[in-house]
């Protein structure tokens, strides 16, 4: 919630005059980012599949190998019941937030782009489940790394998902660099979507390069997951 | 004219606050009297308390580095936060020219501010987040048994080795920016007096947080509300509007802590202001001292 307060204010200040244009963005579009940020923020980077490693390295993934359930569906189930929890509490502090902050908001009433916006969330909790379950196997192989991989890991993502400035601030060649990375297709580009800030042409392509993404990632999580068990050796349990 | 009028009246009531202030802090720093004659043992305790500390470092040091890879991912992903940091607000000030009627290299030096202060501070009170267990376990009674004071122990006893790394890279940018504001003498000694005062309020906060964890045994949620707070100073606290400005500023001294050392380098502190942010690093230092003895014979040793 602070760092809502940290980016409302830092925008707010940048927009004080309430015309102004500022990397493509006017004031409304803006706070609109800002706020929309707590609600997809809530519903893609809240995960449980950041527990993976840890359930590995301390040996705990035994117990669940040994019962007749699939490992990545337990952590894909869980992992969508704690986004329905955070939900929950992200729209009460936007409720909340609002009371105090009365910002402008941008409300979109174009049915096709709401559609676009909702598939580009499902696509980014797919992703965002993906990438966290495949780093959380390294401590297959390193078990110490547990903690500092998914450190690592919501360091970059923190940056380069948009989580705390739209990415269109950036120059156009280190945007282009990122964009062939999966992270902006978690927060900003769904957000994008939302504001109408993508031509159907962009939001095609952005969409088919979340389902590349979630292919490849679907892929290497399966194959990295398979060298795991059996490099895996359940010792001292 | 009303609004007016209303401005004028909180301006009045946040002086008296700080009169009131300055005047408690010389009360309480009254009743500290030092006789001369004990300075030569006052100086032998800090020495015999400083090799305690390196003592205390080396071994925490030893054990960070014992786990070679995490603490490379640590040191990795503290590098890149940092580095990532630093390239948004290049980009940010780029794009909108100023923020706050600060420039970018202004900007820049708020954020490595409140970034060494950050840091330095993580540096000395990093066993503050290992408090918890020692509680719950029962073996703070180990702590307390031994011949040197018990907060001294809890509040300093691990210090960080990846903080310790990024102190100097930072110093050096630092330096580099800062230098590029044109500071005179006089300047450059104000930003380090303040500095040193920010470092004292964040110990008073790390021994509030110590005595609240005494008394409720939560230990670890307090301390992220800090570290949260904190996080408001990486921009200068003029970016925030009215209260929420005057409460960063004079209630959670955070504008205090990382803003006001680069307002006092670029000249724009007044004497009331350096007077009232040194009564209140003082007066936060003996009030968190009097709630951590305070809390310690709420102490049960329970579970031991």
């Amino acid at each position: 919630m602070f760092q809502i307060f940290l980016v409302f204010f830092l925008w707010d200040t940048i927009f004080a005059n309430s015309q102004r244009i500022v990397f493509g963005y006017d004031r409304q579009k803006m706070l609109t980012y800002i706020f929309g940020l707590i609600i997809v923020r809530a519903l893609v980077l809240s995960s449980k599949a950041n527990e993976v490693g840890g359930d590995i390295s301390r040996g705990d993934i035994i117990n669940l190998l040994l019962k007749p359930i699939s490992y990545v569906k337990y952590w894909l189930t869980r992992d969508l019941s704690s986004k329905g929890i955070n939900l929950i509490f992200a729209v009460f502090e936007t409720i909340l937030l609002y009371f105090i902050l009365r910002p402008d908001f941008f409300l979109q009433g174009n049915i096709l782009l709401l559609l676009s916006f909702a598939t580009s969330i499902v696509l980014a909790i797919l992703i965002y489940f993906l990438l966290l379950f495949t780093i959380g196997l390294v401590p297959f192989w390193v078990p110490e790394s547990a903690w500092g991989i998914s450190f690592l890991m919501l360091v970059v993502v923190e940056f380069l998902s948009g989580a705390l400035f739209p990415l269109d601030i950036l120059p156009v060649s280190v945007q282009s660099i990122i964009n062939f990375t999966p992270f902006p297709y978690l927060l900003f580009f769904p957000l994008q979507i939302y504001l109408g800030k993508v031509g159907t042409l962009i939001m095609l392509r952005g969409i088919g390069v979340s389902f590349l993404w979630l292919g490849v990632l679907w892929l290497l999580m399966r194959s990295v997951w398979f060298k795991g068990l059996k490099s895996y050796q359940a010792y001292g349990r | 004219m009303e609004d007016r009028k209303e401005v004028q009246n909180l301006k009045l009531r946040i002086k008296y606050f700080g009169f009131s202030l300055v005047i408690g802090t010389f009360r309480a720093v009254s009743k500290f009297s030092f006789k001369f004659e004990n300075i030569k043992e006052l100086v032998s305790r800090c020495y015999y308390y400083f090799k305690i500390w390196l003592l205390m470092s080396k071994n925490s040091f030893i054990v960070m580095l014992e786990q070679k890879k995490l603490f490379f991912l640590f040191l990795l992903g503290k590098v890149l936060r940092f580095g990532f940091f630093i390239l948004f607000l290049v980009f940010l000030v780029k794009g909108t020219e100023n923020l706050a009627g600060y420039n970018s290299n202004q900007v820049i030096f708020f954020f490595l501010t409140f970034n060494l202060v950050d840091i330095v501070s993580q540096f000395l009170f990093r066993e503050v987040y290992r408090f918890r267990p020692l509680l719950v376990s029962g073996d703070f009674d180990l702590v307390m048994t031994k011949p040197m004071n018990a907060l001294f122990r809890v509040l300093m006893g691990g210090a960080d080795v990846i903080d310790f790394i990024t102190i100097p890279p930072l110093l050096i940018v630092l330096a580099i920016v800062g230098g590029g504001l044109n500071p005179n003498f006089f300047q450059i000694f104000s930003y380090l007096i303040f500095i040193i005062n920010s470092l004292m309020i964040a110990a008073a906060f790390h021994i509030l947080v110590l005595a609240f964890g005494i008394i409720t045994l939560e230990i670890d949620h307090v301390i992220w509300i800090y570290r949260d707070l904190t996080n408001l100073g990486r921009f200068p606290v003029d970016i925030y509007r009215q209260p929420i400005q005057g409460i960063l500023t004079y209630l959670i001294p955070v504008g205090i802590m990382m803003t006001f050392p680069v307002k006092a380098m670029l000249g724009l502190i007044s004497s009331w202001g350096i007077l009232f942010s040194f009564s209140l690093g003082i007066l936060m230092v003996i009030l968190s001292i009097k709630l951590w003895n305070r809390a310690l014979k709420s102490y049960t040793s329970a579970s031991s």
